[in-house]
This record gives structure tokens, C-alpha cells and sequence, in this order.
């Protein structure tokens, strides 16, 4: 990534702004330093060495809940044959809550599928997928206060496929039924 | 360029939300600061996207970008970003190669360096890219040579060209075989249109003898045509076309556009000026020439990185009665193909944009060369005398067809012409979708007269596109077929597909999108998540000892607990003279599908707990190995996307043999589910399974092949594995092709629907895997000769 030539096109097979920015925040490179950085300048703020540079696991991100392993397979198989598949569970109640890691073989597979299949449907759903260092024991579980993803907790709108709308605001909304 | 606009509109916007409320905000400023853009930025914004609009202000935007350069040519950075960036959308972008030459030979008027600045490392990336095989640059860089051609001294490119053909008549000469000849000869045909569109009047002798000498090359229809043919006709039937090769129709048109005076009319001519701007046409009539530095070849050149094939026309809209693409005849047909394929290869890393350049197609190509876009296909017919017909919608996915249904492969994996697809019906659903809709006919209706090959990428294109928008498909117009026998290949392709759309969803939600004819096709068996546990019934044999099993994979019991159910069952087989491993086997795997149907995930947990008894009983006998995968394919027979991937980790654990796949798949088969010997053949997911099989052996072995970490050992024995699944796969699918295997020929004389059916998946299958295996044959002679090569020290490169 770094010293290549810039395309004519923007790359979809590029880490995330999120992912960026979390490695910026762990690292605590200022924030103006960032933003005045020209284009042709070196980009000596990156990490030195990037833990993406070989990542063959993707983070997925939009899954409906309902959507099962076995969808997951038929489409990332698209790209490259699976490695292992691990589905993100809601903390309490070891369901579902919509994302899930898939690790390929080879790291061209991986970034084959940020360019292919990130931003299809999957289960009628657009899906999001970010390149990731790897997976580690617990990362399978939501970070949500309820036991799910933080997204879904004050989430506004209905999302069917995501239990309706966020479960804080589920909690808030009976508590004043009641 | 778009991360800068980006950055530029966020910033924009930041203080537009800001400032919202502030009467005194001062709009002067803003002007200011975006004429303040660094000169460097501003050159590649405008160069990026030259010809993009649709307004064709062609002669202003190449006027002004070489302004800006010539203008500012002291300033190095400018220079360098300058030629970087033409080098890189020539390679990248190669519609718009016209353009950013006729920026160059406006520059020659205004500062005649910057030629020169330019064409000294084209010089030198074009060697390089001729001494490393990468021909689809060397085509590129020598595309926009030709389009310079009026500002080159003397022949211009023509030496180079003639040079490079003498290397490919000698490869030629050498081995009818030899595919880099064809494809520099491909090369030169693709060149010679725009040299005589960029310096007309002056070089017809020129090219009319470097034809001469290609007709030699390019009429013969080459050796390995036949293995890449997209059509696989029945034998028997009158049908046989012949289908054309890229290099001999190329060879016919431009004879043809010789004769036409080479009107060339589709390439676009950026380096024409309105009439009102005649003293800019003049200063570039009359603009200095240069040399065209040296560009040596090599002695021996080679095939690089990529396999080359022969390349054979494709087109999904080639029977209808109004040419809504150009017909084989018009050199258009090859050169917006070979542009746009160029482009779609290219832009691998942004879908999107490839998309959008199947949608602006017309941009990028003459005046009048298309039909307005999104005309209906009706009204084509209403086409003025002399007019076009050609809609771009249709030439644009006509194209991606052609590389999705390209033999052997295309450039990159199949999922990424899906996506260009997709993305060009989200962009443009209108204009898109009815094109798709006749392609799609297209497809069904000749499919039986397809490769298998291409059938199946048919099917998986089709279920994977209509699972991105909302699986709804015309289904009433095919319900006739869902009567036809299951050995129908319109049949194959239903089921097939409705199949991998049950993947990607699940039934309900697909029978609901279906017409009653269909809903037999997807059987109550495949609502249920969790199949049937047949030891659950007590009439089945061994059904207590199933259970029992089932109940110690459940609760993760040791190893030693199994030993006595499964001494029982053996015992209790051997009584009732069944084979005493085969029946406990099927019971043992049986049980393990169920307690891991919950997920695939639980499923290979068990498996990987129960890996060495797997291991031990698959590796007693071949009727023990064989009954490992009868008992996952019958449990999962009503799902076979979960069979298949059940499958492919017995493959990796070695549970399972790939021979042992191929065998049960050929022969096995109807102990399972009851179907007759042959029907089989005419299952998409069986057709699947063996696709996947050779697909993952020959993978191994070329990275085997590949790998300087690999021992001879290990090399020599897998190659050695592959070469004899191969032959398996012949010997068993040669008798069903020639309707002389046992089972057939009990079937009857011969003669009735049924046997000539099986007959013809018979052919079809044998042909793909005949192809396969001559392709994985060259890749290890080829291997072989490299290494012997290198190890004399006589590396080609």
C-alpha cells in the first residue's frame, strides 16, 4: 500500500477511514498533523509496520441476525475457499447480532472480497467488510451495553433484520409504557 | 483525485454547516480558495477525467490540460505528474488513450519537449513490458503510439510493429501450438486502426503489407481453438457454427476497412479541431516531429505471467434481427470490445467505476457511433436508413459476458464480473436491466448448446445477480420446462438455479417469489433447517445404535465409548452379510451430520473431534471411504450447498480421497437417492462437486509447482495423483459419452430420449474435464521446461 503509485481510481481494497482511525487513535498521532498532510507527502504518520499487509481475515458487518453460516459460506466462497468462519454472538444470549469474521488462505483472496463482494447483498442486505488483522478469542461477542453491537443500541430507525430498533431505546420506550 | 475532492467538499461543507446561520459570510473567499487548487492538482483532476462528460467539449478539455502544461513546464512536479499520470490511464483507463495523446500532440505545438518528456519512458516501460510478457501493456503503451503517430518522424511506429511480427512468425514457424505469435499478431491487427485513424492518407502501403504478412497467422483457425470454443454443439445435430477467433475476424475487418479507405469510423479523433479552429489545426499539421526512441526485443520473448489463449467471439445478442451490437463484420465490434475489456480487466479495484464506464460507453467513442442510451430494442427498428443501431447497454454487458463466459478463465475471478453487473443495474436500472433480460434469454435458450463449463457460470451468475435485487425474475415465461424431465439441460439449469438461490436465502422466501409450476421444485425437504435423523425411526437398521452414537457426539464423549456401539453394529453387519465397516461408517458419519446440524461451524467441531476414527475407517476400504460421502450427501441431499462444504473439509482432512469423490459422483451415485445410473450426470450440484474437487487438486499441485519450498517428493507424487484423476475421469465419463457403458446399454438400443440425453451430458461433462486436464498437463510441462531452463542458466527473462 504505502510507496505504490496511486491508482487513477479510488481502490476499494483499501483498510477502512474506521479501521484507519483506530490504529491513528491507539497510536496517539495528533490530530492536526493528519489532517495537514498534502497528498504527494510521505506518509511517515502510518505504522511502521502494517498489520494489514498480509491480513487474511475480513470483519462483516450488516448481517441480518437471522442470517446463517451457511448463506456466509455460499457467498464469501465466491472469492476463495474458507478458512474459518467465526459468527459474532449477542454477549448474554450467544445468538446472532449481525457480523461475523471470515478468514480466507490467502490474503489475495481477502482483499478479492473488500473488491467484490463488500457493498453486495447479502440476505437482502447491503454488507460492509474491513480488512482485519485477525481474530482473537472474544472478539466474537457484541461490545453493546444489552450483550449486542454498540450500533444497535441507539439505532433510531426499524431495523427488522437488526431486532427493530436500538435496545436502549427498546428499555427506554417500555419503561414509559409501564 | 478522489480522495482531494473529497477532502476538499468535506472541508466545504464543515464550514458551509458552520458559517450557515452568519450573515456576514463572505462567498469571495470560498472562490478564492478553490482557485488556489495547487496547478499539479488541478492538471490531474482535468486529466482524469477528460472525455467523461457528456457535453464532448473534446478539443476545449485537450486544449486546456495542454495549456495548463505547457504553461507551467518549468514546474518539475508538474512535469513528472504530467507524464505519470498519461502513462498510468493508458494502462488503466485505455478508452481514454485517444485523448490524452491528443493532449500530447497539442502540447507539441505550444512546447514541443514535453513529447519527447513523454515518449522516452513509454519508450521504456513498452521495452520492459515486451521482455517481461505482460502483452496487454505492450498493447496498450503501443495503442497510444499509434495514436502519436502524426508527430513521429519517418514510419513512426511501423518498424516496431514489423519488428515484432518477425518474432512471431518465427514462433509460429516453430510450433502450431504457440500462443504468444497469435497474440503479438493480435496486437499488431488492434494497433494499425489507430495509426490510420491518427495519421490518415499517409500509410496505407505500410499497413497493407503488414497485413499481408499477418493473413498467414490470423486466417488459420489456431490449434487450441476447439479446446476453448464457448459452444460444445451436439455432434449429431445439423447446428454445428463455427465460431471465430479475435485474431481471424480482426484479419477480415480490417481488409474490410482497408477497402472502406480506412473510415474507421468509431474511433474517436480528439485531435480534430472544430472548423473555427482552424490555426490550432494548422499549428498541429505543422507541429515538429520526433524520434520514437529504440525499443529492442528480445531474441526469445515469452507468455509471462498470464497463460495465453487463443480468444474466441462471444456475443449473447448474436441472433436478433436488429444488430443492436456491431455485427463480426464492422472492426467496431473489436474495437470497443478490446477497449472496454481492457477497462474492465483493469479497474479490478474499483467496481464501481468500471461500472460507470459500461454505462457512459458512448462517451468515450465518434459521434453517431451508438443509438441514444436507454432506446428500447423496439424502437431500434425505426433507425433512420444508415444510421446506427448499436445500443450501448447492449455492447457494454455483451462485453462483460464475454469475459465471464471466456475459456478456460477470464483475468479475475468470475465473482468480479457479477459485481460489474450488479453495480451497472444499480447505476442504471433502466437502461440495464431489459438489456440483461435479453442476454439472459439468450443464455437459457443456448445453453444446452453451451461448454458445461459455461452452463454452470451461467447458473451461478444468475442466482447470485437476482439475489441483489430481491430474487425477482419474468419466472412465468420458462414454466413449460419445469414439466420436462430432469435430464432436460433447461431442466439442469432450473434447478440449479433455484438451488444457489436457496443458498444465498432460504426456501420460504424463493418459493414465494416462484409461479406455481415451480414450487415442486423446491420440496418440503428443503424448508427443514434440520434434516431428518434416519436412526430416529426405529425401523431403520441400527437405529438404536444410531442413537446411542448420536447421544456420546452430543455430549462430546471420549474416543474409548464409541468402540463397543461400533463392534456391535459390525458384528450385527456381518450377521445380515453387509460389509461390517461400511454399515458402521455410515452409521458413525450419519450421526455426526446430525448433532452437527445446528451450523457448519458445530458440524466441523465434530468432525475434528471424530478425525482419527474418520481417518482409521475411510482408510480400511474404498467402500468405507465411498460410504463417508454417500452418508453426507444423503443427509444433506435436500441442501446440497452444506454437502458440498462438508465435503471440501473431508478433502482437506483427508478423510476423503479426491478419487474417491470422482468415483462415487460416476458410479455411486443412484445407491443414494434412488436415481438411475447417468441421471447424475444431469445434477448441477453433482456437477459441482467435481468441479470443486479438480478444482482444489490442481490448485494444490500448481502451487506445489510453484513453491521453491515444495520437495520433489511431494511434487512429483501429487502431479503424479492429478494426472491420474484425470485419467479416472476419462475412463469413467468415455462410455457414457459414447452410450456404450453397462448401465446405458441396458437401458435399451440406443435410440430413446432418456439414453441419447445421458449420452450428450456424457459428452458435455468429458469435454470440460478433457479441457481441464490438457490445460493442468501444459502448466506442468511448462513448469518443467522454466525449471530446466533456469537451472542451465538460460533464463529466458
Amino acid at each position: 500500500m504505502r510507496g505504490e503509485v496511486r491508482s487513477t481510481v479510488e481502490r476499494l481494497d483499501r483498510p477502512s477511514a474506521y479501521y484507519l482511525s483506530r490504529v491513528r487513535a491507539s497510536q496517539s498521532i495528533p490530530n492536526k498533523r493528519r489532517r495537514d498532510r498534502d497528498d504527494n507527502a510521505d506518509e511517515a504518520a502510518e505504522p511502521a509496520v502494517d498489520p494489514l499487509a498480509n491480513a487474511t481475515t475480513l470483519y462483516v458487518g450488516n448481517l441480518s441476525f437471522y442470517t446463517t453460516e451457511e448463506q456466509v459460506y455460499e457467498l464469501f466462497s465466491k472469492c476463495g475457499e474458507i478458512k474459518r468462519l467465526i459468527m459474532g454472538l449477542d454477549r448474554f444470549n450467544k445468538t446472532p447480532c449481525g457480523f461475523c469474521f471470515v478468514e480466507y488462505y490467502t490474503h489475495q483472496d481477502a482483499l478479492d472480497c473488500m473488491k467484490y463482494i463488500g457493498g453486495t447483498k447479502l440476505d437482502e442486505r447491503i454488507i460492509r467488510t474491513d480488512l482485519d488483522p485477525g481474530f482473537e478469542e472474544g472478539r466474537q461477542y457484541g461490545r453493546g451495553k444489552s450483550g449486542g453491537q454498540v450500533r444497535d443500541e441507539y439505532r433510531e430507525d426499524f431495523d427488522e433484520g437488526r431486532g427493530g430498533v436500538g435496545r436502549a431505546l427498546q428499555s427506554e420506550k417500555s419503561r414509559y409504557d409501564d | 483525485m478522489a480522495d482531494y475532492d473529497r477532502r476538499q467538499q468535506g472541508h466545504h461543507n464543515r464550514k458551509r454547516r458552520y458559517r450557515d446561520d452568519d450573515d456576514h459570510y463572505d462567498r469571495r473567499q470560498q472562490r478564492r480558495r478553490i482557485d488556489s487548487v495547487p496547478v499539479p492538482v488541478r492538471l490531474r483532476r482535468q486529466l482524469l477525467s477528460i472525455a467523461d462528460s457528456p457535453l464532448r467539449r473534446w478539443s476545449e478539455e485537450v486544449q486546456s490540460i495542454a495549456r495548463m502544461v505547457a504553461d507551467n513546464y518549468d514546474d518539475e512536479n508538474l512535469r513528472s505528474t504530467f507524464v505519470s499520470l498519461a502513462m498510468q490511464l493508458v494502462i488503466e483507463q485505455p478508452l481514454k488513450t485517444p485523448f490524452v495523446a491528443a493532449v500530447v500532440l497539442v502540447a507539441n505545438t505550444l512546447k514541443p519537449e514535453i513529447v519527447d518528456a513523454v515518449l522516452t519512458p513509454v519508450a521504456q516501460d513498452t521495452e520492459t513490458k515486451i521482455a517481461k510478457g505482460e502483452w496487454r501493456d505492450v498493447k496498450l503503451y503501443l495503442k497510444f503510439l499509434a495514436c502519436l503517430q502524426a508527430c513521429l518522424e519517418g514510419d513512426g511506429i511501423f518498424p516496431l510493429l514489423e519488428e515484432l511480427f518477425s518474432r512471431a512468425a518465427d514462433l509460429q514457424t516453430a510450433s502450431s501450438e504457440d500462443t504468444i505469435g497469435t497474440e503479438i499478431v493480435k496486437i499488431i491487427l488492434l494497433t494499425i486502426p489507430y495509426i490510420m485513424a491518427a495519421a490518415p492518407g499517409q500509410f496505407q502501403q505500410k499497413a497493407a503489407d503488414l497485413m499481408d504478412k499477418t493473413d498467414i497467422i490470423a486466417s488459420e483457425p489456431h490449434a487450441l481453438q476447439a479446446l476453448v470454443d464457448p459452444y460444445h454443439p451436439d455432434p449429431t445435430s445439423e447446428s454445428a457454427s463455427v465460431s471465430l477467433s479475435l485474431c481471424m475476424l480482426l484479419q477480415k475487418q480490417l481488409q474490410a476497412e482497408a477497402s472502406k479507405n480506412w473510415e474507421l469510423t468509431c474511433i474517436p479523433r480528439p485531435w480534430n479541431m472544430p472548423l473555427e479552429e482552424i490555426e490550432a489545426q494548422d499549428k498541429l499539421a505543422n507541429a515538429p516531429k520526433h524520434a520514437l526512441p529504440t525499443i529492442s526485443i528480445p531474441s526469445t520473448v515469452i507468455a509471462g505471467p498470464r497463460p495465453l489463449f487463443p480468444e474466441v467471439y462471444f456475443s449473447v445478442y448474436a441472433d436478433q434481427e436488429v444488430e443492436s451490437v456491431p455485427s463480426t463484420d464492422s472492426v467496431a465490434s473489436s474495437l470497443i470490445r478490446d477497449g472496454l475489456t481492457d477497462t474492465i480487466n483493469g479497474l479490478h479495484f474499483n467496481r464501481n467505476a468500471t461500472a460507470r464506464y459500461l454505462i457512459d460507453l458512448d462517451c468515450y467513442f465518434a459521434d453517431d457511433t451508438f443509438v441514444k442510451r436507454a432506446t428500447p430494442f423496439d424502437e431500434l427498428r425505426n433507425a433512420a436508413p444508415g444510421k446506427s443501431t448499436w445500443k450501448p447497454e447492449d455492447v457494454a454487458v455483451d462485453i462483460v459476458f464475454a469475459q465471464l463466459f471466456q475459456l478456460p478463465s477470464p483475468e479475475h475471478k468470475l465473482v468480479y464480473y457479477h459485481s460489474v453487473l450488479t453495480e451497472a443495474c444499480k447505476l442504471a436500472p433502466a437502461a440495464i436491466a431489459p438489456s440483461l433480460g435479453r442476454a439472459i434469454r439468450y443464455l437459457y435458450n443456448n445453453s444446452p448448446r453451451m461448454d458445461l463449463q459455461l452452463s454452470f457460470r451461467f447458473l451461478d451468475w444468475f442466482s447470485h445477480h437476482l439475489s441483489n435485487f430481491g430474487f425477482t425474475w419474468k419466472w412465468a415465461e420458462w414454466s413449460d420446462d419445469c414439466s420436462l424431465s430432469d435430464l432436460h439441460p433447461a431442466k439442469w439449469f432450473l434447478r440449479g438455479a433455484l438451488d444457489k438461490e436457496v443458498r444465498l436465502s432460504f426456501a420460504q422466501r424463493i418459493q414465494k417469489t416462484l409461479p406455481e409450476p415451480y414450487q415442486p421444485l423446491i420440496g418440503p425437504e428443503k424448508e427443514k433447517d434440520v434434516p431428518d435423523f434416519k436412526f430416529s425411526n426405529p425401523d431403520t437398521p441400527f437405529s438404536s445404535e444410531g442413537q446411542e452414537i448420536g447421544a456420546l457426539l452430543k455430549r462430546k464423549a471420549p474416543d474409548e465409548e464409541f468402540q463397543p456401539i461400533i463392534d456391535k453394529i459390525q458384528a450385527e453387519a456381518g450377521e445380515r452379510a453387509l460389509d461390517p465397516v461400511v454399515a458402521s461408517t455410515d452409521v458413525f458419519m450419519t450421526a455426526i451430520c446430525w448433532v452437527g446440524s445446528k451450523s457448519l461451524s458445530h458440524v466441523l467441531a465434530c468432525i475434528d473431534r471424530s478425525k482419527e476414527r474418520l481417518l482409521k475407517a475411510a482408510n480400511s476400504s474404498p467402500a468405507a471411504q465411498t460410504q463417508v460421502l454417500a452418508a453426507v450427501m444423503a443427509y444433506w441431499h435436500a441442501h446440497p450447498g452444506i454437502a458440498l462444504s462438508i465435503v471440501e473439509k473431508l478433502l482437506n482432512y483427508s478423510i476423503l480421497t479426491p478419487s474417491s469423490v470422482v468415483r462415487w459422483a460416476l458410479t455411486d451415485v443412484s445407491l443414494v437417492d434412488g436415481a438411475s445410473a447417468g441421471e447424475a450426470l444431469a445434477q448441477p450440484h453433482i456437477f459441482e462437486l467435481v468441479l470443486n474437487t479438480v478444482t482444489k487438486v490442481s490448485f494444490r499441485v500448481r502451487q506445489l509447482l510453484t513453491s521453491p519450498d515444495a520437495d520433489e517428493e511431494t511434487r512429483n507424487g501429487e502431479t503424479k495423483a492429478m494426472q491420474d484423476l484425470f485419467g479416472l475421469l476419462n475412463d469413467l465419463l468415455v462410455s457414457w459419452a459414447g452410450g456404450n457403458k453397462d448401465e446405458l446399454m441396458e437401458m435399451g438400443d440406443g435410440s430413446s430420449e432418456p439414453e441419447a440425453l445421458i449420452r450428450r451430458w456424457g459428452q458435455r461433462w468429458l469435454r470440460v474435464f478433457k479441457r481441464l486436464g490438457a490445460i493442468e498437463e501444459a502448466f506442468v510441462v511448462e513448469t518443467a521446461k522454466e525449471k530446466a531452463g533456469s537451472s542451465n542458466g538460460v533464463d529466458a527473462v
